[in-house]
């Protein structure tokens, strides 16, 4: 058990660095499904077998997936280079990021379990679905109903969001309308007959 | 059997190494994924506080933070792909004014 915690740590801190330092955002996300999975690992040691399961599905699965699938939709895989907007914002975030993860371990090894682990881990009946089914729908339940609410606002919200503005035909002659698209041109400083935002080949050499 | 203090000691390591992609990263999907090593990070601690009193509500809980970070992922990536249309950048230095 020991010897499966130590691994699984050193897998998702190894994971969670390649995420943190990639400069290739597949590689990134790569780098957090590893750290995903071996999280998955650590809930089956901790006596969560459901949970592991789903985080398994639905985190390295499903989540993931919609990541990877974004970063290429959108050609993101290149890093962003330029002048940092703080000056030195790396060497901050990790002082600040390795005081904090020291504080972290200090205060952790102040908890004292409060009884026998042996005795709290036989209580959870491993985490099964059962037990996980139980609470959730008794102490649970009003969460869970506002849950579902949430997940179909977020369908629906994630439709309206990245639907385009259908063509509107209006039945305005062309020279009138004219005008009307130059300024909007203007404004968004993209000359008229670009590639569309979206477009996979927009630009060959980032894309090879 | 290992104590929770090292599986809370190794959650707070992996949430402060989501902290440093979140201050360090200049995209916006790689802070989104740095955001989703720190959900990881607090989920761990509830599993291990969950396990240490012997009590499902903490892996509950989990299961709940679970489905927010879906959503949150779907709407999230939905408004980058929104603004990449429209800005065609995700840097989010040039994001960092509201006004469209």
């Amino acid at each position: 058990m020991i010897l499966a915690f130590i691994m699984l740590g050193a897998l998702a801190i190894v994971g969670g660095i390649i995420t943190i330092a990639a400069r290739n955002a597949v590689h990134a996300a790569l780098g957090l499904v590893g750290t995903l999975l071996s999280v998955a690992g650590l809930f089956a040691t901790l006596n969560a077998s459901f949970l592991a399961a789903t985080q398994v599905i639905v985190y390295a699965g499903a989540v993931m997936v919609l990541f990877l699938f974004v970063i290429m939709l959108l050609n993101a895989n290149q890093p962003v280079t330029g002048r940092d907007p703080v000056p030195f914002v790396r060497e901050l975030a990790g002082i600040g990021g390795t005081l904090l993860a020291g504080a972290f371990v200090v205060l952790a090894f102040t908890f004292k379990d409060p009884r026998p682990l042996a005795e709290s881990a036989a209580a959870l009946k491993n985490g099964t679905a059962l037990v996980m089914g139980e609470t959730l729908l008794t102490r649970f339940l009003l969460p869970f109903e506002a849950v579902s609410i949430l997940l179909l606002v977020a369908i629906v919200g994630a439709v309206a969001l990245v639907q385009r503005p259908a063509p509107q035909p209006d039945g305005v002659p062309d020279e009138l309308e004219a005008p009307v698209g130059s300024a909007r041109e203007e404004r968004s400083g993209a000359p008229r007959g670009a590639a569309p935002a979206l477009s996979l080949t927009r630009d060959p050499e980032v894309s090879a | 059997m290992v104590p929770t203090s090292s599986y809370v000691a190794l959650s707070g390591i992996l949430f402060a190494l989501g902290m440093i992609g979140v201050l360090t990263r200049r995209t916006a999907i790689m802070v989104f994924l740095s955001v989703e090593l720190m959900l990881n990070a607090a989920n761990l601690a509830l599993v291990a506080f969950a396990r240490s009193w012997g009590d499902p509500t903490g892996q509950t809980a989990v299961f709940i933070v679970m489905t927010l970070a879906a959503a949150e992922v779907a709407i999230g990536l939905a408004i980058i792909v929104a603004i990449f249309r429209k800005r065609e950048t995700t840097n989010v230095d040039d994001l960092a004014a509201l006004k469209g």
